[in-house]
């Protein structure tokens, strides 16, 4: 019985060792890296302590276009971020809670959008986005990004918008709200967990996402972080620690924001509203 | 404070449900208004329209003089108590009783006066500081009626605030309810399924079915005079004992007939000249358990039956008695020391004065 049941613990603390490491390991390369001479680093072996820790590569970096590229990330992002969660919580509460010709084809076509395969969109999109001389610019990449976030924030909100009980919010109205006020004080603390999660979910998409600013970005006018970092990998040879100290830098927003947002992240919030 | 005037209100919802039927109720200032009826009927939806919550499909409400078809809930000046309590789960249970003032930019000081003296009259003070999950079900009923009471409504508006509580606890609310009623002096409005609720909280009855106003009166009236067979059997625990019968003369006199047995039309019941009307003619007799009691005839009115005991169910007080007769399930309620047991063969006696009559066909009553 003891035996079996130390056997499983030691099962399962390996199978969990085994998740880290497979996980961690390729950042811990990464900062490693970032620390790492050049020359060190194509000494073809692996260490976990460079000879000569240095911090010359951060400095590099900095006269090497990351403070644009990052600040086009950081406008990007931050503006979806903040459009969507405004647009997509008040559509999800449109969704949720009222009668309209048409809401249920439009919610399904919504989501039908995420099936297509962007491959298959970037040509029109370029296209499109050519003829209204849009090509280059952030705007564009806010309204992409806006397409690919909302449809799940849509749906992940109206969800936690539907087991919202609707008698909450008809005590508030009576309690003296309008409409636009109940929604406020009684349903979005009701659903912040949910909307601390795609804030969370939105900020990575963006933040993360190559290939449409790829494809529709040429210089720094509108260029992020990603299409940056495979710059560093390309256009001016391989330069692996250049793009390992820029990944670095990369890495840090998404954990601080997902650190933020984290004690939003509460359950039970909703128990004893309503008794079930 | 105020009256409240529900003037032919019909509505109907999307789907074509007719939940409410040409409503006409004239509620009085500081009355405690019941509306009862079966879970369905349409009781929920009528509070509603009143409240603002669902718009009225045709028809006028006033509260007071004014006409509030158009007018936000906010504006109505009502409060309501809401079956599952609806109380915010953000908010501890003084901001849940202090949100509407606030709203109301009342000052501080004032909001947590009222909160207070809310707080005392239902003996919540010592939960103020908890959040609504932390209670039990009878205190977040008390916290739901002190969010209602702090802002001193016209009136109060409660949909089957006692349900989800224990028997027990009902009880003891049914009276503090009515106490609340008294001390506010403010109209209620007060929804519920449950007719010895009905019976015991209110001044006047409105019993609903289907979402048509069957009779409003008081308790007393509705189980002495039930306007209909709906009425007779829905008000009155254990349920009115229903027969089909016929009008049949013997002599001068008048019987309800079913069966081999004969039951006596008291002139007092039903006048002779509408009886011979009836004459041959099906009508229901309704008898109230408490009017079949055990042994011979008492006096010249009694009709006496014999009936095998199906079960004999003592409730300490009194005993209900369950009989089959001539084919008819029946219920007696005898006093509590009769020695009526399962399976006993008794003669049982039916006090034919407090009989009700009702047509058949219509199922209006015909009795006095
Ligand atoms: N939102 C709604 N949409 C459609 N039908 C409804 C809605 N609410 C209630 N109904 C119907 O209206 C009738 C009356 O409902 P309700 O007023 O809740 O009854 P009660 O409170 O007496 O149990 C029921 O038949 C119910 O199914
Ligand atoms: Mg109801």
């Amino acid at each position: 019985m003891k035996i079996k049941k130390v056997l499983n613990r030691t099962v399962l603390y390996f199978l969990v060792l085994v998740i880290i490491v497979v996980t961690l390991a390729p950042y811990l390369w990464l900062v490693i890296s970032s620390f790492s001479t050049k020359i060190e680093l194509m000494s073809r072996q692996i260490f976990l302590i460079p000879h000569t820790i240095t911090f010359a590569n951060y400095k590099d970096l900095m006269s090497r276009d990351f403070i644009p590229a990052a600040m086009n990330s950081i406008i990007v992002t931050s503006s979806v971020v903040v459009i969507s969660v405004i647009i997509g919580v008040l559509a999800a509460y449109a969704f949720s809670r009222f009668r309209f010709r048409g809401k249920n084809p439009l919610l399904n076509l919504s989501l039908f959008t995420q099936m297509i395969p962007p491959i298959a969109l970037i040509i029109p999109m370029y296209i499109i986005f050519k003829r209204l001389d849009l090509i280059n610019q952030r705007i564009t990449l806010i309204m992409i990004y806006l397409s690919l976030v909302l449809p799940y924030l849509i749906w992940i909100m109206k969800s936690y918008i539907d087991v919202t009980p609707k008698t909450l919010e008809e005590a508030a109205m009576i309690d003296g709200c309008s409409r636009l006020k109940s929604f406020f004080f009684v349903v979005l603390p009701m659903i912040s967990t949910g909307l601390a999660a795609t804030v969370i979910f939105s900020f990575i998409i963006t933040w993360n996402e190559f290939f449409y600013a790829f494809s529709l970005t040429k210089t720094l006018d509108a260029k992020t972080l990603p299409v940056l970092i495979y710059d560093f990998n390309s256009k001016f040879g391989a330069n692996y620690v250049m793009s390992a100290t820029a990944g670095v830098l990369a890495s840090l927003p998404p954990v601080l924001i997902a650190l933020l947002f984290q004690k939003y992240i509460i359950t039970g919030l909703a128990a004893g509203a309503v008794k079930e | 404070m105020a009256s409240i005037q529900l003037e032919h209100v019909t509505k109907q919802y999307p789907g074509g449900v007719t939940a409410v039927d040409d409503f006409n109720l004239s509620i009085e200032d500081r009355e405690f208004i019941i509306l009862v009826g079966p879970s369905g009927c349409g009781k929920s939806t009528v509070l509603r329209m009143i409240a603002g919550l669902e718009e009225i499909t045709s028809g006028e409400i006033f509260i007071g003089d004014r006409l509030v078809n158009e007018v936000a809930p906010k504006d109505r000046d009502i409060a309501m108590v809401f079956q599952n309590y609806a109380l915010y789960p953000h908010m501890t249970v003084y901001k849940n009783m202090a949100f509407s003032l606030k709203l109301r930019k009342t000052p501080k000081a004032e909001i947590d006066e009222k909160v207070r003296a809310a707080a005392k009259i239902l003996d919540i003070e010592a939960l103020l500081d908890r959040k609504p999950r932390a209670l039990s079900g009878g205190q977040r009923q008390r916290v739901a009626l002190g969010r209602a009471m702090v802002r001193n409504p016209s009136a109060f508006l409660l949909d089957e605030p006692l349900s989800n509580l224990d028997a027990k606890l009902r009880t003891s609310m049914r009276a503090e309810i009515t106490k609340l009623h008294q001390q506010l002096g403010t109209t209620f409005v007060y929804v519920t399924h449950d007719q010895t609720e009905a019976m015991t909280m209110g001044d006047r009855i409105a019993v609903i079915k289907d979402g048509v106003i069957q009779q409003i009166d008081t308790p007393q009236n509705l189980y002495d005079h039930p306007a209909n067979l709906f009425v007779g059997g829905f008000i009155g625990s254990p349920q009115m004992n229903l027969i089909d019968a016929t009008v049949k003369k013997v002599a001068d006199r008048f019987f309800a007939t079913f069966g081999e047995t004969d039951v006596l039309i008291p002139p007092q019941v039903m006048g002779a000249d509408v009886a011979a009307s009836y004459e041959g003619k099906s009508i229901v007799i309704g008898i109230r358990p408490e009017f079949i009691s055990e042994g011979g005839p008492h006096s010249d009115c009694d009709t006496t039956i014999a009936g095998d005991i199906d079960l004999a169910e003592s409730m300490g007080a009194e005993k209900f008695i369950y009989f089959v007769c001539e084919g008819y399930p029946c219920i007696a309620k005898v006093p509590g020391k009769s020695g009526i047991q399962t399976g006993d063969h008794v003669s049982l006696t039916i006090d034919c004065s407090k009989m009700h009559i009702f047509d058949k066909e219509s199922g209006l009553a015909i009795s006095h």
